[in-house]
């Protein structure tokens, strides 16, 4: 792995401070240490496990053959009464375990023992607008600092030590729909985040802070039209229009209200030197207020990370009509092919397919459903962009109260969510939880007002099996096939894990923790936690054993907005719990 | 006793003069929080000290309170305040400078009919302990806040109402600042509270510290006596990371 260049005089002395303190047992979160993870196998310092959100631990000690001998070895209730959905992927540094649960509140837990070290809780007005629950995905670690955004739109810096604020940031204005649910995450010395509010007609943006202070250093809106800055000495510099002006893709003053909130975070790619982030739905809804490609809405986007320019983006959903959010995790991957190594990035879209791109220059390499069903278009063109079916494109209302609806698959939920895949470095393979539903869908007339919702559609979501609607999916990059599928009767909601150990771990509404042999698809290993698991898990080495720890507790979208899916889940429990488990020395020995 | 006799015991026998050898408001709770928040250092009961409260608290969520500690004028280092029986003791921690006077004024919340103490720590390195006792019907940390009630109180978050009352040779600066002050004590609402304040004069100059604790009340009236020239600053930040600047000409 090549290392980025290091331009900032920050960066490179916060790097020398790091050296100087690295015979130290309790070292502060350093560049380095977040360019290394998860290489470093006693710390997760990344959402993720690495920049490039791979999700693949090279830890081998627990396996296939093992995996059986996996046992809970304490688990942490996060208490109160705000058992909502718990979507965080846990960091490890030190011994210590940093997480979030819902209602933006962060936790700090002796990863030895589960004792609760610390605990924050935001203390959130009354007129928060997250769109999908009360939920938060992670913490950033850096320095001697814990950092997260809030349901309010904040980022807040809390002591790594005691839980105590060093300092807050208002990143947008709640009121206006904006919300922070995505960890954020600290490349070479700047602390990135997105914005959530796609559903609220907010303009969405990507912006990179001073860890320290808390200083805004640059701002990138993901909507054309609007212009980008860098701060130089707290003096805003224009540093171009995104999109070079307003008006090219979005028709009269609707890119004012464009959505394409990029929430969902993103990624970085050292060997390019570039963030990766995905963006949202534009706003409204019906696409028939706004004809045209409406970028930069669900798109990927290439980011330089010193100043926010776009290096190249790619649309999955051109003009969506379907609430096809383009924010689902660009993961980077090299690949042989023909004997030339490919730097190459995966994402599989709300929209049904799954493309490929190259990585150093945004261009399509292949696209294919990854899902059984996709009647929204009927193919992937030469350059990826899709070939509409336009009888799935729900028609426009005129002058009735309610367009014509259509039935249409994937539903807006997504042929796969937020929830993160991961990509096996042994296997080559990705492992993706997906969703097979689809959804009736009609237009309404709709005019934007500040904080209220702006979607000017209406939608009932329909499984489309009786036995099953998640599939945890074995998926080949280069041959576009699928490997092994396991089937799950409600929607996968949880992120994925794989290992050097042939190991795929995921989490079911249901509330267990699986562990899948990654070559077969042979489910070797479960758990009931005791709520649905919608975590991220992962898995570090403590003391000589391997460790696998998750969040579990029930939440999230689907409740919310599962229409008649609603009856398959209606009876799952809620919770707010954190599981870790262990191999014990003495059995790995046995094996 | 004439006034020269007393100076005179008071310059020789300064302890002797005004400790006092029993606790005023015998209290079951003095020896745990002594070794708490003093850890276990010297100290004497001292009526010098004047701790002014009302015997009952009418509405136990805003009890007014006086901390005079003017006797010690030039000798203070710090004064802590806590009210030994409510859930959450600690009140204040006050560190006066030069240019404002070892006094202050602050509304508090009891739980139930507590003592109430001010260690005054002089330079010496002997806290000077007052007290006083208040009766109340109680629940004054546990009780709905008012605050929260009001639709948009966010909107009006970190308002100050102040102003400067000459008195003399000082002037009293007076607060209100607008925030909940939740303790955490209430179901479902964590804590959120002004937990650090900073009174400056003159070119910044720092005329304080105030460490703030969850049993203050909920908008926080706050009095100082200030000797320094004007206009006076008080920089606030509550627990969440929110910042307040309130400037008193």
């Amino acid at each position: 792995m090549t290392q980025p260049a290091r331009r900032q005089p920050f960066a490179l002395s916060v790097l020398l401070g790091a050296i100087l303190l690295s015979g130290q047992a309790m070292a502060a979160v350093s560049d380095q240490d977040i360019l290394q993870d998860p290489k470093n196998p006693g710390q997760i310092v990344t959402n993720g496990l690495g920049v490039q959100g791979q999700r693949y631990s090279p830890l081998d000690t627990l396996n296939v053959d093992n995996v059986k001998d996996l046992r809970p070895v304490w688990a942490f209730s996060f208490g109160g009464e705000k058992q909502r959905g718990q979507q965080a992927q846990p960091m490890v540094k030190d011994g210590v375990m940093y997480l979030t649960g819902s209602y933006s509140r962060v936790f700090a837990v002796d990863a030895r023992t589960g004792k609760k070290l610390w605990q924050y809780d935001a203390r959130l007005p009354d007129d928060i607008r997250p769109c999908c629950d009360v939920i938060n995905r992670g913490v950033a670690l850096y320095g001697d600092l814990v950092f997260f955004g809030t349901l309010d739109a904040k980022l807040v810096a809390l002591n790594k030590d005691t839980g105590k604020v060093v300092w807050s940031k208002r990143v947008a204005d709640h009121k206006e729909g904006y919300s922070i649910s995505a960890a954020p995450l600290v490349i070479n010395g700047k602390l990135i985040t997105g914005v959530a509010g796609g559903e609220f007609g907010v303009v969405g943006k990507i912006e990179a802070y001073d860890p320290k202070n808390g200083d805004l250093l640059w701002t990138r809106p993901t909507v054309e039209g609007h212009m980008g800055y860098v701060y130089k000495d707290g003096k805003a510099v224009e540093n171009g229009i995104s999109g070079g002006e307003a008006g090219k893709t979005w028709p009269g003053d609707l890119w004012k209200t464009g959505g394409a909130a990029p929430w969902l975070g993103g990624y970085y790619d050292p060997e390019t030197n570039l963030l990766l982030f995905g963006t949202g739905n534009p706003a409204p809804w019906n696409s028939h207020l706004r004809p045209g490609d409406n970028l930069y809405s669900s798109s990927r986007l290439a980011l330089n990370p010193d100043d926010g320019t776009i290096k190249w983006h790619f649309q999955s959903t051109p003009h969506d009509g379907w609430d096809y959010d383009g924010v689902n995790e660009l993961v980077s991957f090299n690949y042989t092919e023909g004997g030339k190594e490919i730097k190459a990035a995966a994402t599989a879209d709300r929209n049904g397919f799954f493309y490929v791109l190259d990585r150093t220059n945004g261009k399509f390499i292949r696209g294919f459903p990854f899902v059984d069903k996709i009647t929204w278009a009927t193919g992937l063109d030469k350059n990826g962009r899709p070939i509409y079916n336009e009888a799935s494109r729900p028609g426009a209302p005129g002058s009735e109260a309610k367009g014509t609806s259509v039935f249409v698959a994937p539903a807006f939920l997504g042929a796969k969510n937020w929830m993160p895949m991961a990509y096996n470095r042994d296997t080559g393979l990705f492992y993706v939880p997906s969703n097979e539903w689809g959804m009736d869908m009609w237009n309404e007339g709709i005019a934007y007002k500040k904080g209220a919702a702006f979607l000017g559609a209406g939608f009932t979501i329909k499984p489309l099996n009786e036995d099953y609607i998640g599939v945890l999916r074995a998926i080949d990059p280069v041959s576009g096939k699928e490997v092994w599928r396991h089937k799950n009767y409600a929607p996968l909601w949880g992120g994925v894990l794989t290992t050097k150990g042939n190991l795929v771990f995921t989490g079911t509404p249901e509330g267990f923790l699986q562990a899948f042999n990654a070559k077969t698809g042979e489910k070797v290993w479960e758990f009931q936690t005791g709520s649905g698991v919608l975590g991220s898990p992962i898995t570090w080495d403590m003391d000589g054993e391997q460790y696998v720890s998750v969040v579990s507790g029930w939440g999230g979208a689907v409740p919310l907005w599962g229409g008649e899916v609603a009856k398959r889940i209606k009876d799952f429990n809620q919770g707010g719990m954190l599981w870790t488990f262990k191999l014990p020395k003495e059995l790995v020995a046995k094996h | 006793m004439n006034w020269r006799l007393s100076c005179i015991l008071a310059c020789w026998l300064p302890l002797a003069a005004h400790a006092v050898e029993v606790d005023p408001v015998p209290s079951v709770m003095w020896a745990f929080y002594h070794k708490q928040l003093l850890a276990d250092a010297p100290f004497v009961f001292d009526a010098r000290v004047k701790l002014l409260a009302p015997p009952f608290a009418e509405d136990a969520r805003q009890v007014p309170l006086e901390i005079d500690a003017r006797a010690f004028k030039g000798h203070v280092v710090r004064i802590l305040a806590w009210a030994e029986l409510n859930p959450l003791p600690k009140i204040v921690d006050f560190q006066p400078k030069e240019g404002v006077l070892p006094w202050l004024a602050l509304r508090i919340r009891i739980e139930q009919a507590t003592p109430l103490r001010a260690a005054v720590l002089t330079d010496d390195g002997i806290w000077h302990v007052g007290s006083a006792l208040i009766d109340a019907a109680g629940g004054g940390c546990t009780a709905p806040s008012v605050v929260r009630s009001q639709p948009g109180w966010e909107e009006h978050l970190g308002e100050v109402l102040g102003g400067r009352y000459p008195r003399g040779e000082f002037s009293r600066v007076r607060v209100q600042v607008a925030h909940p002050m939740d303790n955490g004590l209430v179901s479902g609402i964590p804590e959120f509270f002004i937990n650090h304040g900073q009174l400056r004069g003159q070119d910044d100059q720092v005329l304080a510290e105030l460490e703030l604790f969850p049993a203050v009340s909920e908008n926080p009236n706050l009095a100082f006596d200030i000797e320094a020239p004007g206009p006076t600053r008080l920089v606030l930040r509550d627990n969440s990371g929110n910042e307040f600047d309130a400037a008193i000409p």
